[in-house]
């Protein structure tokens, strides 16, 4: 009986001892220099032949693993230095799990929604999705989304309005496509079809991050519309353009000048189109 | 019967190839329906003449046949009964799994198998433990399911290396009368031992092996002359042996 | 046949009671429930990541099976020396080997069986919790998978009878059949990459290229058997593809069992 007390006492304490020294361990562990180069990321072929005929497990774990970093920067106040690092580092992951299982349609998605936010990005976002364009041959959104990050993010309406051309041949295509190929190959109306474009994404889009993320430029993108619109007006009631913002409300034009979803402030541009202090990229507030 | 004919065996051990003559041209032969006692000391080479019989080694030269077909010829052993020194089963099967093995590798037609394991395993004591897996048996018992495999098929040749080890007192006495029942059957034994008080009791004729060589063999009663017992006789032939060696 | 067919019976049994494969099924039927987890937090193709995990998971505890409980089942028999009691029958040693590869096929083809039937229900419950996310799914190249999931197990046994057939120890064939593992994926992909250096900017001197063309015709080419992807997006797969396959599948395992019994009948047990 004695036996059993003590043994029972002991098992304790080695248990106590083993949760006190796993916090400080690990405590002590995070403190411990990294290398610089922790985000670093395979050379696609190499992963592939690592992974053998675990590639499309290993996609699924660079994917997720693309996710985790990404959440990361939400949650946590990053210094804009270190969010560019973890940003192509998202992009390394996503573009890894693209190398691994080039049908993988996720990555695409999740690139393109997060990763755009950052105009910098833009190019090698369209990169990495040429992979998925012609393997992908029953999808319409990877040549949807290379058509609106051509047409918006690079100003190549001649490029969008082929892919878009592509992405409308593929089967159960929305018809927008067809409409936005036809209507890029005029000038102009860019904010208006951008818009279009972005509904379009939205009406395919379930996932309520994601969702947040494209509501918030076509937020944007409608109250820049409704300034141009107010420009417009103004300059069809009294024959000049506006100076600033503030004339439109001064003259009566529109009640006030809307806010910025991504928390700047829109201003006339010296070529007159409407624009943002946030340039529409990431938010200053941490959102 | 049985015929061993001038066999030699040298196995290289280790890495370096040191060279062991475990056979040195031993001739034997072992006739119809007698019990045959094989004896030697220790390592002197019985359970490398029984495997060559077994054909799992192969003699360097010389060959071996029993009931007149070459012991490389698999169909033989269809007719012998083989129980290993110290046997080692099949952990997860039961011994009436190991014996319906042992019947159906050697051609024993399914309704008679029926009959036959229930039969052989009260014959060695087993019919209780009959469903357990080997691995919960204790060593008499694997002996004991390891000597049912032997004679699961009726064979007419039995060889059984050591069948006594590991048995207690009513296990040896359980062997020893099975021997002496197959001796009545018309069937031919040959068993090797150590232990000198068992191959007196049973065997018709016996064969004295050490250091790979065969020492002695006849009938026991002209092996022992009278007067003297088995055990003077083997001492004397092992002390011959090692002078030769030394010489 | 008829000395073969209890032997396979036999090593079947031992092999499916192991309790190694306790262990190995529960792995995998926690592989299993970590697909609900991990389906949850996929935004789009639900699906295909379903049966990413469920086939990986049959893929790898069949490896597990292969490695630990079948080198077991041939090289116990060497080191136990319970091969004295097969031998002891009327069965050549030829006839041994093949007699414990058709019980080794039997023990993969029904671990294979339960495990896919396991991943299938996985598949199925997935598909029943989320049924908007699977846009490109259908059974039969996930079945396709399975089988050839099962050749491959089979060809990899083969394999490890073969190396068990020359040496001595369990622990050299195990290290030898997951070596070969490893090559039979990669070999492809390397031969692909020193055929074509400079696609990746690299040098490969001729005695490479030889040594790798070597290899490639040496170890079975296993990536072939891979067809999870596929599987995984519904893609079309040929018919002629899947028929090639298993001849090449089938004619590699006999050649190997057939060497095996070669080498093997030569060996003695003292």
């Amino acid at each position: 009986m004695r036996r059993v007390a003590v043994g029972v006492l002991l098992l304790i304490c080695l248990g106590m001892a083993h949760v006190f020294l796993l916090e400080n361990t690990s405590r002590a562990q995070r403190v411990l220099p990294q290398p610089q180069d922790s985000g670093y990321v395979l050379p696609g072929p190499l992963l592939r032949l690592i992974a053998g005929e675990f590639r499309g497990l290993a996609a699924d774990i660079y994917f997720l693993k693309g996710l985790v970093t990404f959440g990361r920067t939400l949650e946590q106040r990053v210094e804009d230095a270190e969010k560019e690092q973890v940003w192509q580092q998202v992009f390394a992951l996503l573009d890894a799990a693209t190398d691994l299982d080039p049908y993988f349609f996720d990555p695409y998605y999740f690139a393109n929604a997060s990763l755009s936010r950052n105009p910098a990005m833009v190019p090698k976002i369209n990169t990495m999705l040429e992979k998925g364009l012609y393997l992908r041959d029953w999808d319409w959104m990877l040549p949807f989304y290379l058509g609106f990050n051509h047409f918006y993010y690079l100003q190549d309406n001649v490029k969008a309005s082929e892919y878009l051309m592509l992405g409308a041949q593929r089967p159960n295509a929305m018809p927008l496509l067809t409409t936005l190929a036809a209507r890029l190959a005029y000038k102009g109306n860019r904010t208006e079809n951008a818009i279009g474009f972005l509904r379009g994404i939205l009406s395919k889009t379930e996932d309520e991050k994601t969702r947040e993320l494209y509501q918030t430029r076509l937020e944007a993108l409608e109250k820049i519309f409704y300034l141009e619109r107010a420009v417009a007006y103004h300059l069809e009631q009294f024959g000049d353009e506006p100076k600033d913002l503030q004339a439109l409300v001064r003259r009566g034009v529109i009640p006030e000048i809307p806010a910025d979803p991504y928390g700047g402030s829109f201003f006339i541009a010296d070529d007159g189109s409407i624009q943002s202090t946030s340039d529409l990229v990431y938010a200053k507030d941490g959102k | 019967m049985i015929e061993v004919d001038s066999i030699s065996k040298i196995f290289k051990e280790g890495l370096r190839g040191k060279k062991v003559r475990a056979l040195i041209d031993l001739s034997l032969t072992i006739r119809k329906g007698e019990v045959f006692g094989f004896l030697g000391p220790n390592g002197a080479g019985k359970s490398t003449t029984i495997k060559v019989l077994l054909n799992l080694i192969r003699p360097d030269t010389g060959q071996a046949t029993i009931l007149g077909s070459d012991v490389r010829d698999a169909k033989v052993r269809q007719k012998i009964g083989y129980l290993p020194e110290n046997p080692y089963f099949y952990d997860y099967l039961s011994a009436e799994e190991l014996l319906w093995f042992g019947g159906r590798a050697s051609g024993v037609k399914k309704p008679l198998l029926k009959a036959r394991i229930p039969q052989i395993l009260e014959r060695v004591g087993l019919l209780e433990a009959r469903k357990r897996h080997l691995r919960t048996y204790s060593k008499g018992m694997v002996q004991r399911a390891g000597l049912a495999l032997a004679l699961v098929h009726d064979p007419e040749v039995v060889i059984l290396d050591e069948p006594m080890s590991g048995l207690d007192p009513m296990g040896r006495k359980m062997v020893g009368d099975l021997i002496l029942e197959l001796k009545e059957q018309g069937k031919t034994v040959f068993f090797s031992s150590h232990i000198l008080n068992d191959i007196e009791r049973f065997s018709d004729r016996i064969g004295i092996v050490a250091e790979g060589r065969l020492r002695l063999s006849g009938n026991l009663a002209e092996v022992v002359p009278s007067g003297e017992t088995l055990e003077d006789v083997f001492l004397r032939t092992i002390a011959a042996a090692d002078v030769e060696v030394v010489l | 046949m008829k000395a073969i067919w209890p032997l396979a019976v036999i090593t079947f049994k031992e092999g499916i009671r192991n309790r190694a494969i306790y262990g190995i099924f529960l792995l995998a039927l926690l592989l299993f429930a970590a697909n609900f987890l991990i389906c949850g937090m996929i935004m789009q193709e639900v699906g295909k990541v379903a049966v990413d995990i469920a086939l990986s998971a049959v893929s790898f505890s069949g490896l597990l099976l292969v490695l630990f409980v079948g080198i077991n089942l041939l090289a116990k028999d060497l080191d136990r020396r319970t091969i004295y009691m097969v031998l002891a029958r009327p069965i050549s040693r030829g006839q041994y080997i093949w007699g414990k590869f058709v019980g080794m096929t039997l023990l993969i083809f029904t671990a294979v069986a339960s495990l896919g039937g396991c991943a299938l229900l996985s598949i199925g419950s997935v598909r029943f919790a989320f049924p908007n996310y699977f846009p490109r799914f259908a059974w039969e190249p996930v079945l396709w998978a399975l089988a050839l999931i099962a050749l491959m197990l089979v060809l990899l046994a083969a394999l490890s009878f073969l190396f068990a057939s020359f040496t001595t120890s369990s622990f050299v064939t195990l290290v030898l059949t997951v070596v070969s593992y490893f090559i039979g994926h990669g070999v492809s992909a390397i031969k692909a990459l020193v055929e074509a250096p400079e696609a990746v900017g690299i040098e490969v001197s001729a005695a490479t290229v030889r040594l790798v063309k070597a290899a490639y015709y040496m170890f079975p080419n296993l990536s072939l058997f891979d067809i999870k992807i596929q599987a995984a997006h519904n893609l079309e797969i040929p018919w002629t593809y899947l028929a090639g396959t298993i001849a090449y599948g089938l004619v590699y395992t006999i050649m190997i069992v057939f060497l095996a019994g070669l080498i093997f009948s030569r060996r003695e047990f003292p």
